[in-house]
């Protein structure tokens, strides 16, 4: 099989570097192995919150000026706020409505009820523009009975914190009754299945109506639209109040629709996604591969001018760790990584973790090099670039993203 | 002075420690009739006994060294196996020599064995790689015995449930401070209670040492010395059962050649270095000691070097310097009941130190037995047949439930809790709910944890359930059982807390293993909490 591009992994950076090289008129396909980290993601994408240093970022479009030059951004450089509007019009485009602006980090509202920094926000949720803004005086915060994964105690006592009054109550469906029979089925994912029936979500609806007149504000949890945001809309038409919609912990409903759309508007382009394949092997000629073998296509080798690592960090094993070392596994990439175990980790679970800046080394125009060097045709995307974490700087999101696109406009036919 | 409602601060006997010790102390004790109050300073089991091996040791370790400890050995484990079956697997043991040992060991091995009672069978190296196919297949010789698994997390907390039932109060979170002395006396403790930092005071003219390593600082606070020396031990945790049978080195014993299987989970151990005093409160695994217990391992089980290892940790064990011997080079593994009143002269005061896990019951029984003489009570010990909680029933299942939980989770919550298990609400869908998968804990086991088995925070819950022991290390469970936790304490601000410090408690046992799956799960959990979550910043404020 031949194609322009062969891109290797479908998350957010393969899928939004697939959309853009189709519309360019490449020809694409896309070696997915399954979920991507979109399947867990906040509903929010980050661009970046802090320096490596730790200080905080107010606009990121200033900040990155300061970042040393191993960073993604870094090598993007003065594109970086053209590229942080196409990717927003990307989204936007594709049918995930979002807010937020590159110059202006805003507020988001995380699972325990605090806030984070962030750069954009799908519309379900709520964006807010300081970290102690309150949503409203007195909340009716609202579970599911027996789902587990949102907190409402812990969400309450975040917004009693900045001064609301809570109350907390939980509503139950006969809709839900099959779910809870079995023991690990009341999960977001599940619930929000359920509630894809209209008349069930109106049955929601109608408890809601009569369980919030005395309140100002109705807080739920995001259990609500697998494949649109539909069933979120209609909440908030049908209710009298504001309804505000806080994240759970994964899997994450709006993530799973992101990813969904992501990967239809690509196929509607005329990309070929391949769901539930992996690279296994790849021809590597001087400075150059040819093609690459996958484990569902056997012999059926894909050849392709371009390649694209878009294979994801640890968790997604775009990177692997071993006792002394970190390797990249699809094309034996050169990966930048300290040999020293003892210096990976921070004895802080909650700290910057230097394994976490590791990844595959690329030059300025994020080509991969294999044994120091250069291969003319291979590129790196996402997070498993190394130079920057994720976590630490909260720019997974932005990094995926503008890489993905700055290599998409990069490349010849 | 002592308090106007001295009722209630006066004790026959006080014990200082949560620990196995501790607590089989205070049931025998409260067994035989003493108004007993156990004071531990965090959660029962936080010291040595939750940081060790879990071998049901046979005694066939010692048979050659040493064979008083043999010979304890091998009957503690035959009462264990009848009075806390629901702690024990009775997975028997593998001695197995490798080209590389001395098969000449092996005879005077079993002869050691013979002679300390321990039904020792040498067996054909192929008939070991059929009962136990992990097994290193170069094996030139290899010995049966009557090993097996022990849960220390169980073990203390049956005896402790059976201590109050029997009348003992049990104050944990609350540490000794002082001891009270009165003429010479001890006459009681001051303890801080670290909820509320208030400090209480508790009288009994005896109080019993049994705090471990931190019984050495407990001695001082009376007056005494004791020559104690703090024992590293190293071990991993690997995150499936390798072996279902224990293999052990036939040599003298070494660094890292014991791999017991126990629960879901197998381990390898230990690494043995003294260490200061200042450390005992923070054990930290080096990567040197990583390196060591997975070399050694590989040679009991090849299958090792594939195997993903879930947490690192260490224990302390207290060893003591014999008292003819103040250089403290004949060091004694063996039971050491010091009595400060003719040791020493100051009466009041007595420790219990040494031994291990596995002479508990002994070591509680000598202690009580001392206790008795002092107190002039007559009564004789009987821990060594009445069964504990959760071991006394041969169904353990209720009848009759309308709803009954799944095979599966039914299977863990007995496993776990014995035929206490009959306690767990199972009525409805909602008490079925899994909080953690990979050890299949439902809200109605959490629920019961935290009504009746003293659980404070989210370690205590894990020692009591297995929440957050399995392959994932507390991923969502963690969050899915503080929030549990929150509304049966109703605080979350203090939920919140707790879950950081539980997250924090289990990475501080994975980085010294993060690589391969271990990292990528690591790489998940803290996506999740502290990218979006947000925890990383909670901690801040």
């Amino acid at each position: 099989m031949k194609f322009d591009t062969v891109i290797i992994g479908g998350g957010l950076a393969g899928l939004a570097c697939g959309i853009r090289l189709q519309n360019r008129g490449f020809k694409c396909a896309i070696v997915s192995a399954g979920q991507s980290a979109l399947h867990f993601s906040s509903g929010s994408f980050d661009l970046l919150n802090e320096l490596p240093d730790g200080t905080a970022v107010a606009n990121p479009e200033k900040a990155i000026h300061l970042l040393d030059k191993k960073h993604p951004y870094a090598k993007i450089g003065d594109k970086f706020p053209v590229y942080t509007q196409e990717a927003k019009q990307l989204l936007l485009d594709a049918g995930i409505e979002v807010q937020g602006d590159s110059k202006r980090n805003s507020y988001r509202i995380t699972p325990m009820g605090t806030t984070m920094p962030t750069w954009l926000t799908l519309t379900d949720f709520t964006t807010l523009e300081t970290p102690n803004e309150v949503i409203g005086k007195k909340i009716l915060l609202v579970n599911i009975a027996g789902f587990l994964d949102f907190n409402t105690k812990f969400v309450a006592d975040a917004f009693e914190t900045n001064g609301a009054e809570c109350k907390i109550i939980s509503v139950s469906l006969p809709e839900f009754e099959k779910l809870r029979q079995s023991p690990t089925e009341m999960r977001s994912a599940n619930i929000a299945r359920v509630l894809e029936n209209e008349n069930t979500l109106n049955a929601l609806v109608a408890k809601l109506k009569e369980a919030s007149k005395s309140f100002d504000t109705v807080a739920l949890p995001a259990v609500f639209g697998l494949s649109s945001n539909d069933p979120v809309k209609k909440i908030k038409q049908l209710l009298d109040i504001p309804v505000h919609i806080i994240p759970t912990m994964p899997p994450s409903v709006a993530g799973i629709r992101t990813q969904k759309r992501l990967r239809r508007v690509f196929e509607l382009a005329g990309g070929f996604y391949m769901l539930g394949d992996s690279v296994v092997n790849a021809e590597i000629g001087d400075g150059k591969i040819y093609n690459v073998y996958t484990v569902n296509h056997g012999d059926i080798a894909l050849y392709a001018d371009n390649f694209i690592l878009a294979s994801g960090s640890f968790f997604s094993n775009g990177l692997c760790a071993s006792m002394d070392g970190v390797t990249e596994p699809v094309f034996g990439a050169d990966v930048d990584f300290d040999p020293n175990r003892n210096t990976w980790y921070n004895a802080s679970v909650f700290g910057a973790q230097r394994y976490r800046t590791f990844g595959v080394a690329t030059d300025d125009q994020f080509r991969i090099k294999i044994n120091g060097k250069v291969q003319d045709n291979v590129y790196a995307i996402g997070s498993v670039l190394s130079g920057f974490d994720a976590l630490q700087e909260g720019c997974g999101a932005g990094v995926s993203l503008l890489t993905a696109l700055y290599v998409a406009d990069h490349l010849k036919k | 002075m002592k308090n106007c409602n001295s009722e209630n601060n006066e004790f026959d006997v006080i014990i200082i420690g949560g620990g196995i010790t501790g607590a089989g102390t205070a049931r025998d004790c409260a067994l035989r009739g003493m108004k007993v109050l156990l004071v531990e300073r965090f959660d029962f089991a936080a010291g040595a006994t939750g940081r060790n091996h879990g071998l049901l040791h046979s005694g066939a370790r010692y048979a050659v060294t040493d064979k008083e400890s043999a010979t304890e050995c091998i009957k503690e484990n035959m009462i264990l196996r009848k009075i806390a079956k629901h702690c024990v697997e009775e997975n028997d043991g593998l001695f197995i020599s490798l080209p590389e040992d001395d098969i000449n060991f092996q005879s005077k091995f079993v002869e050691s064995c013979q002679a300390a009672g321990i039904n020792a069978q040498i067996i054909d190296p192929a008939e070991a790689r059929r009962i136990e196919p992990s097994v290193n297949s170069t094996l030139i010789g290899a010995v049966k015995v009557p090993d097996g698994s022990v849960d220390p997390f169980r073990l203390t907390l049956a005896n402790i449930i059976d201590a109050k039932a029997n009348g003992a109060k049990v104050l944990v979170y609350h540490e000794v401070v002082e001891l009270i002395k009165e003429q010479g006396r001890i006459i009681g403790v001051t303890v801080v209670n670290h909820k509320t930092q208030e400090n209480n005071k508790y009288y009994a003219p005896l109080t019993i040492n049994a705090a471990g390593i931190w019984g050495h600082r407990i001695a001082e606070m009376a007056g005494a010395k004791i020559g104690m020396f703090p024992a590293k031990g190293s071990l991993l945790i690997f995150g499936h059962r390798v072996n279902n049978i224990v293999l052990n080195r036939c040599r003298k014993p070494a660094d890292a050649d014991i791999l017991v299987p126990g629960d879901t989970i197998c381990l390898i151990g230990t690494t043995s270095s003294h260490v200061g005093f200042d450390e005992v409160d923070n054990m930290r695994v080096t990567s040197e000691e990583v390196d060591l217990l997975l070399r050694e391992g590989q040679k009991l089980a090849p299958a090792l070097a594939t195997t993903r290892i879930l947490r690192a940790y260490a224990g302390v064990r207290p060893l003591v310097a014999a008292d003819n011997d103040p250089s403290g080079r004949n060091i004694s593994r063996g039971i050491v009941l010091l009595d400060h009143e003719t040791r020493d002269g100051i009466p009041g005061f007595a420790t219990i130190t040494g031994g291990k896990l596995m002479t508990y019951r002994l070591m509680a029984e000598w202690a009580t037995d001392l206790a008795c003489k002092k107190l002039g009570i007559d009564k004789p010990c009987v821990t060594m047949t009445e069964a504990l909680p959760g071991s006394r029933e041969e169904e353990p299942m209720p009848k009759g439930k309308t709803y009954d939980l799944s095979n599966r989770i039914k299977r863990s919550t007995v496993g776990r809790h014995g035929d206490m298990a009959s306690k767990i609400a199972s009525d409805n869908e909602f008490d079925n709910s899994l909080v953690c998968e990979c050890e299949d804990v439902s809200v109605g086991e959490v629920q019961y944890a935290l009504k009746e088995l003293d659980v404070h925070n989210m370690e205590d819950l894990r020692h009591r359930t297995r929440v957050g022991m399995g392959t994932c290390q507390g991923e969502l469970c963690a969050c899915r059982a503080a929030g549990l936790l929150s509304e049966a304490h109703n605080c979350a601000h203090q939920a919140k807390a707790d879950l950081a410090k539980f997250l924090n408690e289990r990475w501080k046992g994975m980085y010294p293993v993060a690589w391969g799956e271990a990292l990528r799960e690591s790489e998940y959990t803290q996506w999740v909490y502290s990218g979006i979550c947000g925890m990383n910043k909670m901690e801040e404020k």
